[in-house]
């Protein structure tokens, strides 16, 4: 395995002049690794948000404490028709005219902290399980993204000939379509009849569907750059060196190319998250996405969206926590990649 | 007695009036009028109201979900049906009008409505002269055989209305298009038709009148489903399908030259164009802003009270239609095969709870038969919830003690607002007594097809069922009976299969329904009752008509209608 010298990684073009010259000096001797966590401790917004990303996960990993021995509720549990008692008055969770219950915090012993939602349902509990949800289907489909984006960057990068063709005109063809209209078209098609692949199956209101859709949609985002990072890679003296030794192109490009992958790879990958979490609030909102009653943010502001005038709280509070991750994890991925390596400018985009 | 909520009462109860003054005033008279307006009467068209005619001509557009076919003999909802009935006309017709003036029967393609003979068996109807399809071709008395066997063929959703004409069931069992049908005798020459049926059924004369009877030439109405390229038809209006997609789509209806049925209203609009969406807050803001000028839908969420108080001089809301909201339970298939099964949510729901997500304008019932109907006597105290509240306790001792405990459940429901919002509370009300539900939501167009399918293996889910005509066979015969469960898709989604409401609605279809309301009473009781628990009915819906200020809906608003919920026919713009 080779590693690039971690001299061309720390040759800094961003950083110039007496701050470079300072860093270079620093630098000898460091692993590129290690030299990236220093500059990530230097920039504190990334690691503000870096952290308020790391609560947001213990919030959801909270979720069922809060349910159980605060909001003595579940997910799905209706209070329709319960009275709550705000000092001297009595009010519905909710109304006989459909309007549910505000944000109680600690007035109802933390029951309906953020109110009820049109079902009489507990929004700070859907809310924190909607977490949940989001950031297990960004996690999983992110993982899918760049193991996917990985192996086609590989093959089509380091083999060229047919083999690239091929998957570069299937990933033409795939970045042709806008992420948000293949994702509700599979989502749509998927939710509906579940889905069936020789002895696997998926039944339609399974989280694995949008989990699998997203990790899918983004896949042409990473792979492309990647694959160029390949091809260059391929052709520098290291590779030479390994061919000449006699090694197989099966190995090379995974022993010797995909470890210099890595600094790219760690840069796409909470990007490759926050896009996930929207892709799934986009369609969740589109009810392409996570399937009801399975609590998912997208899914909140959906349902919340009739009632925003009479009850705000519906959609602001998902909205809120999905503006927060997102923003969590793009500052933090920002920060990550001037980190390690602050001359590229690659970014996934959506579409 | 019809009630009307908040300040439209007013505007209703003076509709109401005039309806009384219109009824007294005029007559179904057999001309047409000479702007083209509607002839038969109409409670709310009645031109003494203001002292001026309603004005004919125009364009509107009208928001809708859109029908969920433009084969008059498959589609299956009261959006399809208010748009198409004014494409096809049948044998028969309802009166154009409102209030329960709408419920009459009145000669369409026929000169007359015929009485029984036969001891109630057999029905002779004479086709008017010289009417014309839209395409030009004459209508005929076979064409009418051909719609029957069409719908027999096709198995459509109406077809077990037809069972009872002699050789209709050999017909089916056929599947042979060119089948003999001997109960129907058609002569093209004399423009006679002689229906024979194997016994007296009442609700014979209504098959011939509703929107699902819509007759075709017997040429271009195939025997497949023609939503694509829907025939040519003899109604006030034509068709034309822009687009029919179910969440983008198109119709237009323009009036038909060739129309010349003058029991049944001209139609004071020229043209109508039907904006299919599944959106209705866009609907509703699009009638708010005039870019719509009525909607098909009631406004949802925080809409409705602001349409209630801001347009109140546009805005019509009532109990009008009789409708029934219900969750309907498999009875084939597990584990609502089971009778604890069935029983443990008929204890479990809350018939006030799911009147919240209603926002108030459901009325709970424990009843199939909506009030109204003749038949209907309110099942009291309710055997579910004697005391008004459910019975969680002892729906979860039902399930735990058939084994059901964790037993998967799909609740079905479809995107409409607020039918999302009630999947969610059965699934929750399901999980709560036991279950382990999880949800499946399809567009409202393919939703009642595809839960009235066997295949798709429905177990539970959202339904409802609006009335096509003032007869208890419409509820009991269509949801509950045998017959029924064999039409492909079948209204009767919990495929209920009970030799004892098969005799029973085949008897009392028999008789006129007054003659035996209590036995339509005695068989509501028995569906719901804790030994069957073939279905769980939770509501009936006050329904609501928004209009555009460019509308007319003091003198045209075409509501309530008691067959169509709102008559196109009547609406005219100021």
């Amino acid at each position: 395995m080779a590693i690039e010298p971690a001299s061309e990684l720390s040759s800094v073009e961003g950083a110039t002049g007496f701050e470079a010259a300072a860093e270079r000096e620093h630098a000898v001797g460091i692993g590129p690794w290690r030299l990236a966590g220093r500059r990530l401790r230097r920039n504190k917004v990334a690691l503000a948000f870096g952290v308020l990303f790391l609560l947001l996960v213990g919030l959801a990993l909270a979720a069922p404490l809060w349910a159980k021995d605060v909001a003595h509720t579940t997910t799905s549990a209706n209070h329709l028709t319960e009275i709550l008692h705000e000092g001297n008055k009595q009010v519905y969770v909710v109304s006989l005219s459909g309007v549910p219950v505000g944000p109680q915090w600690f007035a109802a012993g933390g029951k309906f902290f953020l109110g009820a939602d049109d079902n009489g349902r507990d929004v700070m509990v859907r809310l924190l399980y909607g977490a949940r949800t989001s950031l297990e289907i960004g996690i999983a489909a992110a993982l899918i993204t760049t193991v996917l984006a990985v192996v086609v960057a590989l093959f089509a990068g380091y083999l060229r000939g047919i083999t690239d063709t091929v998957l570069s005109r299937i990933m033409d063809i795939m970045w042709a379509f806008p992420v948000v209209i293949l994702g509700v078209a599979l989502g749509t098609a998927l939710s509906i009849g579940g889905l069936k692949v020789g002895p696997v199956t998926l039944q339609s209101g399974s989280i694995a569907i949008p989990i699998l859709i997203i990790g899918f949609v983004y896949v042409v985002y990473m792979a492309r750059p990647l694959r160029g990072q390949v091809l260059s890679m391929r052709e520098k003296e290291f590779i030479e060196a390994a061919r000449a030794q006699g090694m197989g192109s099966f190995r090379i490009m995974f022993t010797e190319i995909l470890p210099n992958l890595a600094s790219t790879i760690v840069v796409f990958f909470p990007l490759a998250i926050a896009n996930a979490i929207l892709l799934e609030a986009y369609l969740s909102f589109l009810g392409a996405g996570v399937q009801p009653p399975t609590p998912s943010w997208g899914e909140m502001i959906s349902e919340g969206i009739d009632r925003i005038t009479t009850a705000p709280h519906l959609t602001i509070v998902p909205g809120l926590m999905l503006v927060l991750t997102v923003l969590a994890l793009n500052i933090f991925g920002e920060g990550v990649r001037d980190a390690l390596d602050p001359r590229s400018k690659v970014r996934i985009s959506d579409n | 007695m019809r009630k009307y909520r908040g300040p439209v009462a007013a505007i209703v109860a003076v509709a109401a009036a005039l309806a009384l003054a219109a009824c007294g005033g005029s007559s179904n008279s057999s001309s047409s009028s000479a702007s083209g307006a509607a002839s038969a009467s109409s409670s709310t068209s009645s031109s003494s109201a203001t002292g001026g005619a309603p004005k004919s001509g125009g364009t509107i557009k009208i928001g809708t979900v859109g029908p969920d076919s433009y084969d008059p003999q498959e589609y299956q909802t009261v959006q399809a049906d208010s748009a198409l009935h004014l494409v096809w006309t049948g044998l028969l017709a309802f009166k154009d009008g409102t209030g329960q003036a709408s419920t009459e029967l009145i000669p369409g393609l026929a000169e007359s409505v015929p009485q029984p003979t036969d001891g109630g068996k057999t029905y002779v109807f004479q086709i008017r002269p010289n009417l014309h399809y839209s395409d030009g071709e004459p209508v005929k008395p076979s064409d009418v055989v051909n719609m029957v066997k069409r719908n027999l063929f096709l198995g459509g959703p109406f077809s077990s209305f037809y069972d009872d004409i002699v050789g209709a069931t050999a017909y089916t069992a056929a599947k042979k298009q060119t089948a003999p049908l001997p109960g129907m005798i058609a002569d093209d020459a004399s423009g006679k038709l002689t229906i024979k049926l194997v016994q007296p059924d009442t609700r014979v004369l209504y098959a011939f009148a509703i929107g699902e009877a819509g007759v075709g030439p017997a040429s271009k109405a195939i025997f497949k489903n023609t939503t694509g390229n829907p025939f040519p038809g003899d109604g006030p209006y034509t068709l034309k399908v822009v687009n029919p997609s179910p969440t983008n789509g198109e119709f237009i209806l323009t009036k038909n030259p060739k129309f010349d049925v003058p029991t049944v209203a001209k139609g004071y609009l020229d043209q109508i164009d039907g904006m299919v969406s599944t959106n209705v807050n866009t609907m509703t803001e699009n009638v708010i802003n005039g870019t719509y000028d009525y909607m098909t839908e009631d406004p949802v969420g925080d809409l409705l009270p602001q349409v209630e108080s801001q347009y109140k001089d546009r805005f019509l809301i009532g109990p009008g239609y009789p409708n029934t909201y219900y969750f309907f339970l498999n009875n084939t298939i597990a584990p609502f095969n089971k009778l604890a099964a069935r029983q443990a949510v008929n204890y479990a729901i809350d018939p006030t709870a799911l009147q919240r997500i209603f926002g108030g304008r459901l009325h709970p019932t424990c009843n199939l038969l909506p009030p109204g109907m003749v038949g209907y006597t309110a099942i009291s105290p309710c055997p579910w919830r004697p005391n008004g509240t459910p019975q969680l306790s002892k729906a979860q001792a039902l399930v735990k003690s058939a084994g059901l405990t964790g037993a998967p459940v799909t609740v079905w429901t479809n995107t409409k607002d607020p039918r999302p919002a009630i999947g969610a509370y059965l699934a929750s009300v399901l999980n709560q007594i036991g279950f382990k539900a999880t949800i499946k939501s399809l567009n409202q167009t393919v939703y009642f097809s595809t839960i009235g399918d066997p295949k798709s293996k429905a177990q539970i889910g959202f339904d409802d069922w609006f009335q096509d005509f003032p007869h208890a066979g419409d509820f009991m015969g269509n949801l509950l009976t045998t017959a029924a469960a064999k039409s492909i898709p079948s209204f009767n989604s919990g495929f209920v299969s009970d030799p004892h409401i098969d005799q029973q609605v085949n008897a009392l279809d028999a008789q006129q329904p007054p003659a035996v309301a209590s036995q339509w009473a005695a068989l509501d009781a028995y569906v719901n009752s804790p030994t069957h628990a073939y279905l769980v009915p939770y509501g009936n819906e006050e329904d609501t008509a928004f209009y555009s200020t460019r509308m007319n809906v003091t003198q045209c608003s075409g509501y309530p209608n008691l067959v169509h919920r709102v008559d196109w026919a009547l609406l005219c713009l100021k």
